[in-house]
Parts: structure tokens; sequence; C-alpha cells
């Protein structure tokens, strides 16, 4: 075998310390090698050319390259090779500048470690194999789930850019937890207002026919990996549709039912037929079957239909759950955020005192489609003569969730903002344990709050330090210091929390959480729109407490990473340092299942082997190491090449 | 009639379960005789080594050579059999890798005589005799094998030509090899191994196998474990992932864990090893995100110390034969 080692100077980074010559007379009586060749700068022009024209003549059948760090030009030497002719992975490299010409004071030793290093890597090169890319072939089609800020700024994105997007909604309603609110931190800009323009894009827009929008939907089923994922997708019948729905309302008014309204936080009702609120998109009521005695009691109702002035068939009694099968080449996780349940703390009293709320019931309350037209009232009907807001409610708590989640201190003072307009007199009392507010627009509402003469600010250590209580008027908080303080309305800000959905969805499409059950992002400064599991995206609250400006980024961000990783009419690259189970030598105990990280391996049940799949594999090497049996081989990386490798060592 | 081939059976540091294996044929003990001329064999038979070193070289057939390496008179029999047999075999896990002898290779020759002759509280010695090779007494010099500083397997003393491996091997298995032996089959490349399969316990273990974490091992009496599902996922240390097979599984179908006696997995040169980096892909310390390093520290060590006995778990039949070898001495 004709082994040709090319030793680079890099200048005088590496020959200053390590004589070329001597390593080359070090190697030569083992007789490995076949030819030795230095080189000033390999990795410039002229090293490039010169490597290529000495490939093509010496024609060798393995190559040793002594220069830098594999992490720098590996790369460069490969496609050097390949335009050589020679296949790239029969080449090993040997970082002798990092590791030895600059940490070895004595030249001597110098020489000798590098002469070490190159022997081993002649006797590892030796086994090495030809190694092939392979492609792919991939649907540039995407699977967006959630449509809030996130989701939709994805999704419009790619369709923009001519993807085929399917886009699914939850909820009868687009627009996310923004859409509720009548205005927004950190500029007061009207949530729906703000949205509307998004919306109207997705369901109407020069690109809305690249988007098949499907509200009242869930994911139910995932097969299938990076480029080809099959999907299916359950949505519940609407019972009205939605194409031939000009969203008029006719028909809520004869109704004869109605029920609480969960898009109000139960604090109104609604009609069996109805929007979730005024201004709901997609401009078309749904119908509770819950509600509507169809439903309920089998009545042959039809009052709804009869008022509609689109006429018959407008809405559908016997519409159908349906099961909506797609292939996307990749998947983006845009469910959201919810809030820390409240009723677990038994001295907040929420849940027993009428007028404690969440800050969702609250942005309710303070919008003028929402249970009270925007009217601040208490549940007398009276106008607040004190509000308390509760800062830090299960965050910054180990007994809870221990984070910050950051968005609370900016939608309270939004309150106080909105507080000192709507009822000048009203005394208002943030209870806090920290408060944050970075960003270059941030902290104008914080500075508001504190020039508002009728604010004032108590910081406390531990929830428990707290009590609301009830009183004949209102509440009563009692305060860390133990003096008491009157509130007619108490405002608790919680911790932001994932979805409910948010477990099932990640064991579904094996994307881990982290430990506060928000799905886990590749890198947490890196890479947080991507997650550990390739084609699967993170956009918004449900990968960390997000605002609007970071939720968007981000699905715009995993948009990005689609249009560049699945691209339209390109097959994907599978990098060749994959691992394989031989077959006839797995036994089957199936511990390699639980250490692949990308869960790159199945099992055959049928032969009773596992199988690991190349185009999930990162080529990490786990299961290699974990595989008993040795029935795992990763690719360039062989049990072989690494005896030899430090059989080179060591002899 | 024509000569039969001569069978031998030799032991050297062993405790004679192999022996036992072997009469563990049953009535198949008549065709080895009717097929082999059985000469050779301590345990059974009154030949002697005179008789043996009066044999032309070559001409026994099989040496079923059982028992490590531990004295100089083990070595000089495997030598003086491998030079009369055709074929020598190491018969059982002694004779292939050590076996439980072996764990003496961690310690030294002194420790281990201090302990069994000075120390034993059973041993009544006030003249401190520990044995040695020659000792003088008034009617002379008496001599006695020396005891090595390190037990060995066989084939580290000598060339063998396969191995069956097993602690002991199962009866079938040994018929099995002279079954082939005698029907003139072709044997596989010297140096393999016979008379057992080439993947591990698993393959032969008919319990359910699903997904590997761990939390806590269990010594056995701690635990009734669920009969079908695999005692390793129950936190027993059950070794069958890193054994060869063909034993056919018997201990984890009983409720036993694999205790390891068949070895290696073809291919595989270090069973503790193996065990090793298979399990310390599967223990489970729980979540680890924004834990202390003493707290994940202190969870590794929670875990590992629920392992009984490193030594005796994961090199139980096979340090001799490992890479580590034993305990080394600086």
């Amino acid at each position: 075998m004709k082994i040709g080692v090319y030793f680079c100077n890099c200048g005088t980074n590496i020959a200053d310390r390590i004589d070329g010559g001597k390593v080359r007379e070090y190697l030569e009586p083992s007789g490995r090698m076949s030819y030795f060749k230095t080189c000033p700068f390999l990795c410039s022009e002229d090293g490039k050319v010169f490597l290529e024209q000495d490939l093509k003549d010496e024609k060798p059948d393995r190559i040793v390259i002594a220069a830098c760090s594999p992490r720098e030009h590996e790369a460069t030497f490969m496609r050097v090779m390949g335009q050589a002719g020679m296949n790239p992975y029969l080449m090993q490299m040997v970082n002798i500048r990092e590791q030895i010409a600059w940490v070895t004071e004595d030249p001597e030793k110098a020489v000798k470690k590098t002469s070490v290093a190159i022997n081993a890597a002649l006797k590892r090169v030796e086994l090495h194999e030809m190694l092939e890319k392979q492609e792919l072939e991939v649907s540039p089609a995407v699977l967006v789930i959630g449509a809030g800020p996130a989701g939709l700024k994805a999704a419009l994105t790619l369709a923009e850019a001519g993807r085929r997007v399917t886009l699914v909604e939850k909820s009868p309603v687009i627009g996310g937890l923004p859409v509720l609110f009548e205005e927004l931190f950190p500029n007061m800009e009207c949530g729906p207002c703000m949205l509307e323009p998004v919306m109207a894009e997705i369901l109407h827009g020069e690109h809305a026919e690249n988007i098949e929008l499907l509200t009242m939907a869930e994911l139910t089923e995932v097969a299938g990996y990076f480029g080809n994922f099959e999907v299916k997708i359950r949505q519940r019948p609407r019972y009205v549709d939605i194409h031939q729905c000009i969203g008029c309302g006719e028909c809520f008014e004869p109704c004869p039912v109605s029920g609480t309204n969960p898009f109000n936080n139960d604090m109104d009702e609604k009609k069996a037929i109805g929007f979730t609120f005024m201004g709901a998109l997609p401009n078309a009521p749904y119908l509770d079957p819950t509600l509507c005695t169809r439903f309920t009691e089998g009545s042959d109702c039809s009052a709804c239909s009869a008022a509609c002035p689109m006429g018959e068939g407008v809405i559908v009694f016997d519409d159908q759950e349906q099961i909506i099968e797609r292939q996307v080449g990749s998947i983006i996780l845009a469910t959201g955020s919810t809030l820390y349940d409240c009723s677990r703390f038994d001295n907040l009293g929420y849940g027993r005192l009428p007028d404690v709320k969440t800050a969702l019931e609250f942005e309710r309350i303070l919008a003028s489609n929402g249970p009270t037209a925007g009217e601040v009232v208490t549940s007398t009907g009276e106008q607040p003569g004190s509000v308390a807001f509760i800062h830090c409610v299960g965050s910054l708590d180990d007994d809870h969730k221990p984070y910050c989640s950051g968005i609370c201190c900016q939608y309270a003072f939004k309150y106080n903002h909105l507080l000192e307009s709507k009822l000048t007199d009203t005394k208002i009392l943030h209870l806090y344990k920290e408060i944050v507010s970075p960003g270059k627009e941030e902290y104008a509402l914080h500075r508001a709050a504190r020039d508002n003469h009728n604010a004032t600010f108590i910081r406390y250590d531990r929830i428990s330090d707290l009590a609301v209580t009830g009183e004949n008027d209102g509440q009563k908080i009692r305060l860390p210091d133990g003096n008491s303080i009157n509130a007619d309305m108490v405002v608790l800000c919680p911790a932001v929390v994932p979805t409910a959905d948010t477990e099932k969805l990640g064991a579904m499409l094996d994307v881990s959480l982290d430990r506060f059950g928000f799905f886990e992002e590749l890198h947490g400064r890196m890479d947080s729109a991507r997650s550990k599991i390739r084609g699967v995206y993170l956009s918004g609250a449900c990968q960390a407490p997000a605002d609007i400006q970071k939720a968007t980024s981000q699905g715009m961000a995993a948009s990005g990473f689609i249009l560049s990783e699945l691209v339209e009419g390109r097959k994907i690259e599978l990098d060749p340092l994959f691992a394989s189970v031989y077959p006839e030598k797995c036994a089957g105990c199936k511990v390699c299942m639980r250490v692949c990280p990308y869960r790159a391996i199945h099992f055959d049940e049928e032969n009773s082997v596992s199988v690991v799949n190349g185009v999930l594999c990162h080529g990490c090497g786990t299961c290699v190491a974990a595989c008993p049996m040795g029935a795992i081989k990763a690719n360039h990386f062989t049990n072989e090449m690494i005896l030899a490798e430090i059989e080179g060592a060591l002899k | 009639m024509p000569e039969k081939p001569k069978l031998a059976i030799y032991w050297a540091a062993s405790c004679g379960g192999c022996e036992i294996a072997v009469v563990n044929l049953h009535e198949k003990i008549l065709d080895v005789d009717a097929a082999f001329e059985f000469m050779f064999c301590p345990c059974l038979l009154d030949t002697k080594k005179k008789d043996i070193e009066a044999l032309p070289d070559k001409s026994i057939a099989i040496t079923l050579f059982n028992g490590a390496i531990r004295t100089a008179e083990n070595e000089e029999m495997a030598r003086l059999l491998r030079k009369k047999s055709q074929l020598l075999i190491a018969l059982g896990s002694c004779a292939c890798e050590g076996c439980i002898l072996g764990l003496a290779n961690l310690h030294s020759k002194q420790e281990i005589f201090k302990a069994v002759y000075l120390d034993n509280p059973t041993i009544d010695n006030p003249a401190g005799t520990i044995p040695s090779p020659a000792s003088e007494v008034p009617e002379g010099t008496l001599t006695i094998p020396a005891f090595y500083d390190k037990v060995k397997t066989l084939g580290q003393v000598t060339a063998v030509d396969y191995f069956i491996p097993g602690c002991p091997p199962e009866s079938h298995q040994i018929w099995n090899v002279v079954e082939a032996v005698v029907s003139g089959a072709q044997l596989p490349p010297a140096g393999s191994v016979l008379g057992a399969g080439c993947l591990s316990v698993c393959d032969e273990c008919e319990r359910v196998k699903e997904d590997k974490k761990i939390a806590r091992f269990y010594r056995n009496f701690e635990i009734t474990p669920e009969p079908r599902k695999c005692l390793l996922e129950q936190g027993l240390l059950c070794m069958g992932i890193a054994t060869r097979d063909g034993c056919g599984a018997p201990c984890p179908q009983a409720n036993m864990p694999c205790t390891g006696c068949y070895g290696p997995p073809e291919g595989i040169t270090d069973q503790g090893a193996r065990m090793i980096a298979a399990l310390g892909s599967i223990l489970d310390i729980g979540d680890c995100k924004g834990k202390s390093e003493e707290e994940i520290a202190a969870r590794v060590e929670a875990l590992l110390d629920s392992v009984p006995d490193y030594a005796g778990t994961f090199y139980k039949y096979s340090l001799p034969g490992s890479i580590i070898g034993g305990r080394v001495k600086r």
C-alpha cells in the first residue's frame, strides 16, 4: 500500500519547533511510509495546487497530512483530494501544530512526539475505507404547529419563499395569546391590530394559497424522519363552512343556548354558535356541540341555519371529524405557553376570591371585546379603588419555577399605565421579588410606573410571606412586614409555563423536554430554534418564556433553517460518518436504543436486531461504545482503526 | 481392529466441575468410549505422567485440558500434553480465560500465602511455614511445584487449537465438539471457540427486552424479579449482554442473572470492559440539568455503590485473559 505523508511547515508555526527532516528520518525505518513531502503552507492556494498535482502524480493509496487541527483544514484538504480524484476519506490528519508545535518546548521531544503521532496515523490510515456521501430525496413541505405569533411568522415566511405549509391550530381562532390582548408592551400597540396584517396575509394574501390552515386540529401521529415525515392530523368538526361563511354573526342571536366562554376565561357567556371574541380570525363562528341542543338533547333546532343570510349549507350539522395525512420534510413546533396554575397558592385566594385574577383574565377585562367591554370593574360591578399586582407568582421559586419568565414585569407596568389613564384615582400596588426590564424600549413603562404617584412598590422574598384574604369590601393582603393593605382587585402575574400538550407532542416527535417542561433546544445560545431531532424546529414560548419579538424572530429563524437545510429540488447529502449494525452480530439486547441521543436506532422485531437510520445518525459513536457485542460499526472510526492508531502510538 | 484414537482429559488448577460436565454426557459417554481410547484422566484413571512422557509426540488425538495455570506443574503438564497431542482443546472457563481462581491476580503470591497459611483462623502454623519449591528437612530436600505470581490461561503458556468456554461447559456442547471431531467434519480455523454461539446470552434468553435504563442495582436476594422481563432492566446485574451464548441461557430463565461464565462474545477481547462500557451508557442518575457537580457525583457514587463487587462481577471469569490481566504492582 502506497502511503504518502505531507508535512506542512505552517510558515514558522510548525517548522520553528519541529524539524520535518528529522521526523522523516525517524519514520523511514518502519517502511510504512512511501514518501514524505514538506510544504510551506499546505492550505494556501499554492499549497492546494501542489497537493492536487502531487496526488495526481504520486497516485497514493492513502495519505497522512501532518498540519493544523482537522477542525481548521480537514475539509479543505478533503476537497483537494476530491479534485485530484482521490476518495477524501482515505486521509488521516495529524494535528502537529496546536497539539505539538505550540505546546512543546524541547525540539527533540517535539520531533519524537510528531513521529509517534504520524506513525499512529500511518497505522490507522491503512484501514481507512472509501466512503461516499449518499443523497436522499426530500419533501420541501413544512408542518407548523401552533398559529400564534411564532407559527404565523414562520408559516408566512415559508409561504413567501414558495413553500407549501400546513399550519395546524388547536383552537378555532388564530393569533395565539396576544390576539386576546387589547394593548401590548412596550409600545402600547393594539394586539389584534398588530397581528391582523400577518393573519390577513396568511388567510388571503398573495401567498395564502401555499398555506393550508387547519384550525381546531391537532397532530396525532408522526412517522419518518428529517426530509420525509408522514404526519396525521385530526381536525374536529367546526359545523360551519369556513369558505361560505361571511362572518356576519346573524346566527348568534337566534341560538337558544349559551355557556361560559373559555376565550374570556369563562368570565362571560357565549352562544352555542359564535365567535370566540369579536374580530376573531378566521372570520367564521364555530358551533360548540357540548352546548348545541342538536347534540346534547338530539333536538332538531336549526335556528342558526335558518338565520344565515347565505342560505342553507353554511352551517353543517353533520360535519365530521377528519383525519388529514400530509407528507412534510420538516416540522416547526410553535405551541406557545400558558400561565402557571395559581390555585396552587392557597394563600393567594385564587379560585376562592372572585376578585383575585390571573394576568390572562385581567387582559380580557381590559379588552374592549372582553367580558366587560374593557371596563375595569370588580365582581360587584364597581370600579376598584385599589388594585394590587403580585409579580413573580411561582417564579424565582425552587418549589415552583426557579426561572424568571421575563415578560411579567413588562405587562404589569402596562397594566399600571392603562389603569392610570382609565381610573385616575385608583391606587396601584406592585408586590415583587425582582424587577426586570431590559431592552431598548422596555424601560419606558417601568419608569412610567415608578413615576405614577398612585403606585406603590413593595418587595417580598417568598410568596408565603403574602396572604390574600377576603374582606367585606374587597381583599386584604398581609405584607411581609406583618402590616396589611386593602385591594379591591388582585392580579397575579404567574410564571410562564409550557402548554399542556407539550409533553405529548414531545413524546410523539421524540423531542426532549428541558427540566422545566419546555421543548429542549439543540443549544441554548447558538441553536435555540432547533430541537435535538433533525428536522424539528422550535419557535416561540414553547422553547422558553418569550415576548412577541422573540417568538416571531424565532419563527423566522426556524424558517431560515428550513430554507437552508431543505432546499426544493436539492437532495440532502448524508455524511457517511454514521454508525451501522452488523445484523449477524446483534443479539438484540437493546442497549444501544436508549443511548442514542438522536433516536436514530430502531428495533427490527422480525429479525430481532437493532437498525441505525443513517439519515438521523450524527455519527457520535455512543452506541458503538455501548454495544456489548461490538456489533455496531462507526464508519471511519472502527474499533480496528482506533486500536491500530493506539498501537501505532505505543510501538 | 484398528487402534482407536487416544483421548486425554487433564485438570490443572481446577475444581473438577469440567470432569463432571463430561460425565454428565450420561450414556453418550459410551459413544465417547466407543470412538476413543480414553487413556488419561487423573480424576478417573490411573495413568501416570511417565506414561504420557513415554508416548511418541502427537500420539494423543485430543486432549481436553481444563483448569488454569497456577503452578509450575500446571505449566509443565500443559507443555507436555501440547507436545503429545494433535489437538489441544481448552475445556472450560479456567483453561480459556482463568475463571474464578483468576481473581487471585488481584493479590500477590505473598498476600495469598499470608491469608491462607498464616492469617487463616483454622490453621495452626506456629512456625509460620509457607510452601516453598524446595524445603530442607533432615531426610533431604523436599520439592513441590512452584506457585506462580499470577494465574495464567492455557493459551498464555502454550498454543491451543480450540476453546470450549463455560463454567462448566454445558455437556451437550462438549458432545457437539466430540461429535464434530469424531465425524471428521471440517473444523474451524485453529484458535476458534467451539461448543458455543457467536452472539450473546441475550440471543438465547427469552425474556422481553425493552428500555434499558437502570436507576440502581439489586442483589439477587433483594427482589423477586418479574418472570418475563429482562433481568438487567429490573436492576439485577445480568452479564448476559456481554457474555457469549451457547449455554441456552439457563440461568436468566431460572430468575438468576447471568454471571458471564461463557466469557466475552466473539470478537470481544475484554468482557468486563465491554460490560462496563455498556452499563456506563444505560445507568440512569436522573435529570442532571442544573444540578451541582457534587450532587451529580453523589448520584453516580450511590448508583455505583449498588454494584456489590466490581472485579468479582465484571471479571468473575475473565480476569487473567482480559486486557488488564490483574493488579499491576509497581
